[in-house]
């Protein structure tokens, strides 16, 4: 029997008194590619920055591999092993694509240069941007620029990848270039847990899709499922509303 | 006005000597209070932004007192107070100090601009996105790691301005120290006045050296500003 990847147990977050995750429990099974959908502002991205522990959660925990993230002592080298694509990119403007993607093997790791940038140079290859790999994030384009992060994020070769709207601050006709990105890794067996408002990215590649609103997961379902069959009246109007504005 | 120009007086003895001593104070006076102030203000910044309460009240207390108090006032309380609180071993010695007003000047210009640094250095890193720390974190990069290779490279190019400018300052309030007895380029030119009665000429040549110094500084700046430029970020962010 595998054991999941990602279990997350009873977690709550609070900013101040308000309440960002409510009590969510939910498990995440190694090789699946899963889609987190659900009105701005539900708890989307909190609950991704609770799975490296970006943020303090104050009830419940995170297991992660088999490792309680609360109880960790060495968190940035659980981190280590979990990539993260930012809706902004973030980039770090004063290096270079290459320096970008050799900065956390190099200090993390402890890989020569060398042996970095060789890595680096076939995941470039990888996401298609072999030939940007001297220029400085700011000269390149939107869809460029998060191709370079995500190969920042696979340098460390990790165990799972995370999304946070990773298209949302492309301009259309860099989506797609993106997404085929995505898709490919999502193909190659990578765990990845992604939040998008992209449903067709949803229904074509993502093995389950989770409903969430307020704080809470509402509904968890096989993408077809959630897709043709809705089980609440929240996932319903939400799936009404997108697909409108497609 | 017939007033009759004499220019060659300035080269001749001792008032060449004395120009020269007051271009080398000067220089020597801002650049070392500059390079400490730049020390301090880094830690100061720093421990600003730390998880400490007690160090960003002791910080934030800095800050307040150094960069409101005027100069001028600092130096003379340097001066004539700082010594009369030193145990009676220790003030014989500071007074024993060859260039006691330099070592003043020295102090009191360095800990005043400090305080101004350490406010920009916390300017210049809440500039830079949260975004950038998560990404960072996310990487598996401590803290102390992500302030090397990521945030102070950063906000140093953001703040390569702010620092310049500190500098130009520093250089100009340095003329502030004459009043304490440090023989630089203002000081000088008042000697030399004194002796000649020639202040047209001193101060002229007074005026000059800050003239071309600042000018210096202006063009080796934009130089460095230019050598450590993001690339394509001008108008971006
Ligand atoms: N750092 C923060 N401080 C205070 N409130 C926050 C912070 N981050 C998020 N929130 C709030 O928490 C709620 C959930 O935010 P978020 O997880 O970003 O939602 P989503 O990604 O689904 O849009 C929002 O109401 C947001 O305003
Ligand atoms: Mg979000």
């Amino acid at each position: 029997m595998t054991l999941p990847l990602v279990q997350i147990n009873n977690l709550s977050l609070r900013y101040g008194d308000f309440v960002a995750l409510d009590d969510v429990s939910i498990d995440f099974m190694p090789g699946t590619c899963v889609v987190i959908c659900g009105p701005s502002g539900s708890g989307k991205s909190s609950l991704l920055r609770c799975v490296n522990r970006l943020e303090n959660f104050d009830k419940g925990d995170v297991i992660f591999d088999g490792q309680s993230l609360k109880a960790a002592q060495n968190i940035s080298k659980i981190r280590s092993n979990i990539g993260m694509v930012f809706q902004h990119f973030e980039l770090y403007p004063h290096l270079s694509v290459m320096n970008n993607i050799t900065l956390a093997p190099r200090y993390v790791n402890g890989v020569n240069r060398d042996e970095a940038e060789a890595k680096a140079h076939k995941l470039l290859e990888r996401v298609g941007i072999l030939d940007q790999a001297k220029k400085y994030p700011n000269e390149l384009s939107g869809g460029q620029q998060q191709r370079a992060a995500i190969a920042r994020a696979l340098a460390l070769e990790p165990k799972l990848m995370l999304f946070d709207e990773p298209t949302s601050a492309l301009d259309p006709e860099m989506i797609s270039e993106v997404l085929q990105v995505m898709r490919d890794l999502a193909r190659n067996g990578m765990t990845m847990l992604v939040v998008t408002h992209e449903m067709g990215f949803a229904r074509d590649v993502a093995d389950e899709v989770v409903f969430m609103d307020k704080g809470k997961v509402i509904e968890r379902n096989e993408s077809g499922g959630f897709f043709d069959n809705p089980q609440s009246d929240r996932a319903k109007e939400f799936i009404d509303r997108v697909l409108q504005k497609i | 006005m017939n007033y009759e120009f004499d220019w060659p007086l300035l080269l001749e003895e001792p008032n060449w000597g004395w120009v020269i001593e007051g271009v080398a104070n000067t220089i020597q006076l801002s650049l070392m209070a500059w390079g400490f102030a730049l020390v301090l203000g880094v830690l100061i910044g720093a421990i600003r932004m730390s998880k400490s309460r007690l160090l960003r009240f002791i910080g934030t207390t800095y800050v307040e007192i150094f960069r409101n108090i005027p100069l001028l006032v600092q130096l003379f309380l340097w001066f004539f107070v700082f010594p009369l609180l030193l145990p009676d071993d220790l003030m014989r010695a500071w007074n024993r100090l060859d260039g006691v007003p330099f070592f003043t000047a020295l102090i009191g210009l360095s800990l005043f601009t400090a305080a101004r640094i350490a406010e920009q250095i916390r300017s210049g890193i809440s500039s830079i996105p949260k975004g950038q720390f998560l990404a960072a974190y996310s990487t598996g990069l401590t803290e102390v790691q992500t302030f090397r290779h990521v945030i102070i490279p950063y906000a140093f190019r953001v703040m390569i301005p702010a620092i310049a400018s500190e500098f130009l300052t520093i250089f100009k309030n340095s003329a502030l120290t004459l009043t304490i007895g440090v023989a630089e380029v203002t000081g000088a030119a008042k000697t030399i006045e004194a002796y000649t009665f020639r202040g047209i000429e001193a101060y002229s040549a007074a005026s000059l050296t800050y003239m071309l110094t600042t000018a210096s500084v202006v063009i080796f700046m934009g130089w460095l500003e230019h050598a450590l430029r993001i690339p394509g970020l001008i108008g971006k962010r």
